[in-house]
């Protein structure tokens, strides 16, 4: 029999199974906190920090990812605060000057309150926040491609560079990519560097409150858990 | 070798051992530790041991290679037993003369001794030399005793009396208390309490536990565990078993980096030499407690070091750290329940077991207890491994005992904590070295690296120095770490470069504060450490570099400019040969120009001009003159 746990999600009592990270009880409470590398029935990494909360505990709080937090009885978390959110938006400045050729990409930097980016943009073409690397691994069990590399050095390959035979050419690892969808004016060519996508990334409510999930449909894009 | 049954046996092996060394025979010690090597102590044991062969004295004199004694800069030392002198930067040439007149005969060559630089006086032992006689010796002073491949000569300084103690004596919560007891706190750069960690690990749930101890020590500037596992392998083993038993463990594992390669071989040797005697295995000293170790190689990733990373590694995964929502106490090697230390935490116990922890607590302040080993290095006289008390003053480190600057000139900041921790200026050197009080001031005691900078350190290149280090070492798993540590690099290279905006500034420390915030594990959280606090100390350096276009201390090669100064220079010439891009010109002895489009600011016609006549100058400014 499932267990169940309440915690307080920026003030809002949720009652959770025993198991659940922090991110999907918010996600299923209705409560918005962007996210990039989780994807749902994909093991969490806590690699892109956009899931950043508050984790309040014995009157002092902790920045987490709450991907890897899994809930516990009469936790307090603040998944919106100020400072969290200051964070997050510099977590998704970095991301987007890095990589800015993604709809998906420039649609979270826009709901964290990226407006202009203060470092030069690079246009690499992956984050690397292994979501192919996981599907591949974990819902194929393909192991065709991996992480190589440490640092800045660091890319998804195959094994070697040569591609094995458990990789079947399924496609599966390109599906969930967020860079497989360019912005609406197509890359941007050198001098042109700003952000397109303006036309999904307006947040529909007008002046939508801390906390609330804006029912965007941003989260399409990027696979947001609400639209699995 | 005779397998030690029991207590019993142990401590008549060891009434054995000490009866046979304390016949008062001649015993040659030298340095066999990492530093004298690479000063040529090797040779110097080969010519001990040839000129001994020779004289016919092999089987009379004992010669003892020991690990790491700790003055490296005075490498290769020899100590001469019983009349206790002290040699230092010995040569392989000097060793007939040593074996002629100290050994065979009674004689001191004055020569050899070292030279208190306050007083000009050669002085004859070791507790004589400033170097040794400020510090606090409690791991270090064994390095000296005992040869690291030798588990006799551990047996005979009572090694594994407190491991035969506590399979007596202690039940494990016992031991727990003990340490608890002690206030002993982690010296891998965390500073948790050790007690703690022990007992968590004991109430964890798990059908099996490991012991880990971390040897995987990558700071720029540190090697005190090296030293210790090369010097000293036994005290971590006992220290380990000790551990094994406290916490309910039968395996452990020590992950050394490959690039220490003594270290390694010296753990391995000290494992089967434990093993012959019984000391790791099945039923140690007749107890029914069984332990064994095994040696984990890393393969030189700095992050390694982070406890996730490296028991990910010793699984035979990619070296990367997880989120450690649960710690690594309930869910570590193997998902199993595992307690990591330093080698140095580790090494400290036996020795707390041994004199209880109302000794090992007497030393240290309220917060920190005990003593602390650091390795000293940079623009600093005596280089070398220190072992002083926690909460001793830095002024006393760096002068008493490291001697002041290595060349005259003021000393301006001291490092600390490795690449992880900060720059505190010489305005703070009355700190006291405890983890408290460096952590307020915005540095760690971190590993132990103290690295020690003069007036000719541009503080914003060292901040630049220790960013690129860490780029590099960066798994590159987390967003943060990865590209926050690269755009802060971008920002301060533009500093260092002459392109810096004033509102860079803000930006780097907000950027700071996002990575170590964010950051997934401990390397990404203290990353912004040296910028942090470099900003914090040093903020008019970095002004001068954005708005003045100046590089105080003359290194950043775009800001600044070689001059010949015209009265001092003789136009010997020595320069224009010198110089490898053909900048310079001028007639025989007339004043010589350097063209600033040819320079490359490479420095080498400064190094070799004997009048002194080039200086660097920035923006017109002289810099801190060569």
């Amino acid at each position: 029999m499932l267990q169940y746990v309440t915690l307080t999600i920026d003030g809002a009592k949720v009652r959770s199974p025993k198991g659940t990270s922090v991110l999907d009880a918010a996600v299923h409470a209705g409560i918005c906190i962007p996210h990039l590398c989780h994807t749902p029935d994909l093991s969490d990494i806590g690699a892109c920090r956009l899931c950043i909360v508050e984790h309040v505990k014995n009157g002092q709080s902790t920045i987490t990812a709450s991907c890897t937090l899994l809930v516990e009885e009469g936790m307090v978390i603040r998944a919106n605060s100020d400072r969290v959110r200051k964070l997050r938006r510099n977590v998704a400045e970095l991301l987007v000057t890095e990589a800015p050729n993604s709809r998906a990409i420039q649609d979270i930097a826009l709901r964290c309150g990226v407006k202009e980016p203060r470092y030069p943009f690079r246009n690499n073409d992956c984050v690397l926040c292994g979501r192919c690397v996981r599907t591949c691994t974990e819902l194929y069990r393909a192991h065709a491609i991996g992480f190589v590399g440490r640092g800045k050095d660091r890319r998804v390959e195959y094994a070697f560079g040569v591609r094995p035979d458990s990789c079947l050419l399924c496609r599966a690892c390109i599906l969930v990519c967020p860079m497989s969808i360019p912005p609406c004016d197509g890359y941007m060519k050198p001098g042109e560097e700003r952000f397109c996508g303006k036309c999904e990334s307006q947040l529909q409510v007008p002046q939508y409150e801390d906390g609330d999930c804006t029912r965007c449909d941003l989260g399409l894009h990027f696979g947001c858990a609400r639209h699995r | 070798m005779p397998r030690v049954n029991a207590i019993g046996e142990l401590s008549t092996l060891q009434e054995r051992l000490r009866a046979g060394r304390a016949n008062g025979e001649t015993i040659l010690t030298v340095c066999g530790g990492t530093g004298c090597q690479a000063s040529r102590s090797g040779a110097v044991i080969d010519a001990v041991r040839a000129e001994l062969e020779r004289q016919g004295l092999s089987d009379s004199v004992k010669l003892r290679i020991t690990g790491c004694q700790g003055f490296c800069e005075q490498g290769p030392i020899m100590v001469i037993d019983p009349s206790n002198v002290f040699y230092c930067h010995i040569e392989p040439e000097d060793v007939g003369e040593i074996v002629a007149r100290s050994v065979q005969g009674d004689e001191v060559i004055e020569r050899l001794l070292y030279t208190d630089p306050a007083t000009g006086k050669k002085v004859r032992t070791e507790a004589e030399i400033p170097f040794y006689r400020a510090q606090d010796r409690v791991l270090l002073s064994k390095n000296r005793q005992i040869d690291p491949c030798s588990i006799e000569d551990y047996f005979a300084i009572d090694g594994y009396s407190a491991l035969a103690k506590v399979l007596t004596e202690y039940a494990p919560e016992a031991v727990i208390t003990e340490v608890s007891a002690s206030g002993l706190r982690g010296r891998g750069g965390g500073g948790f309490p050790t007690g703690r960690k022990w007992a968590d690990c004991r109430g964890a749930s798990g059908d099996e536990k490991y012991v880990v101890c971390n040897a995987d020590e990558g700071d720029p500037g540190a090697y005190m565990d090296r030293s210790v596992l090369e010097g000293d392998p036994h005290a971590v083993l006992e220290g380990m078993s000790i551990g094994a038993w406290a916490v309910g463990a039968e395996r452990g594992y020590v992950y050394v980096r490959k690039e220490y390669p003594l270290a390694v071989e010296h753990t391995r040797t000290a494992i089967t030499q434990a093993r012959e005697y019984g000391l790791l295995g099945e039923n140690i000293l007749g107890s029914g407690f069984n332990f064994d170790v095994e040696v984990a190689r890393g393969g030189g990733a700095f992050v390694c070091g982070e406890s996730t990373a490296l028991m990910a590694s010793i699984e035979g995964k990619v070296g990367e750290p997880r989120p450690k929502d649960v710690h690594t106490v309930e869910d570590g090697l193997w998902h199993r329940p595992t307690t990591l230390n330093n080698v140095e935490t580790w090494a400290n116990i036996p020795s707390i077991i041994q004199n209880g922890a109302a000794w090992f607590a007497s030393k240290g302040t309220e917060g920190s207890r005990g003593t602390k080993i650091f390795a000293l290095t940079g623009q600093v006289r005596n280089t070398g491994l220190v072992e002083v008390a926690m909460g001793t003053p830095l002024r006393k480190i760096i002068f008493d005992i490291g001697g002041g600057a290595a060349n005259g000139r003021g000393i301006k900041a001291v490092q600390t904590g490795g690449p992880s921790g900060g720059c505190l200026p010489a305005e703070l050197f009355d700190l006291a070295v405890d983890f408290e009080t460096l952590a307020q001031a915005g540095s760690m005691v971190g590993s132990g690296g103290m690295v020690v900078m003069d007036e000719k350190t541009c503080m914003v290149d060292v901040a630049k120095y220790f960013l690129a280090f860490l780029l590099d070492e960066s798994c590159g798993k987390c967003v943060p770490c990865r590209l926050g540590i690269d755009r802060m690099l971008e920002i301060v290279t533009d500093i260092t470069e002459g392109r810096g905006r004033p509102e860079q500034l803000p930006l780097l420390e907000e950027l700071a504060e996002t990575v170590r915030e964010t950051s997934l594990c401990a390397l990404g959280k203290t990353a912004p450490n040296p910028v942090v606090s470099t900003l914090r100390y040093f903020r008019e350096e970095y002004m001068a570099h954005i708005t003045e276009k100046r590089c105080p201390a003359g290194v950043c090669r775009a800001l600044i400019e070689y001059v010949i100064d015209e009265e001092r220079c003789t136009g010997c010439g020595v320069c224009l040969r010198a110089c490898p891009h053909g900048a310079i010109s001028g007639a025989k002895k007339e004043p010589h120009v350097i063209d600033p489009l040819t320079c490359r600011k490479c420095g080498i016609c400064a190094e070799g001009c004997a009048f002194e006549a080039i200086t660097i100058h920035s923006q017109g400014v002289p810099c801190y003159s060569m």
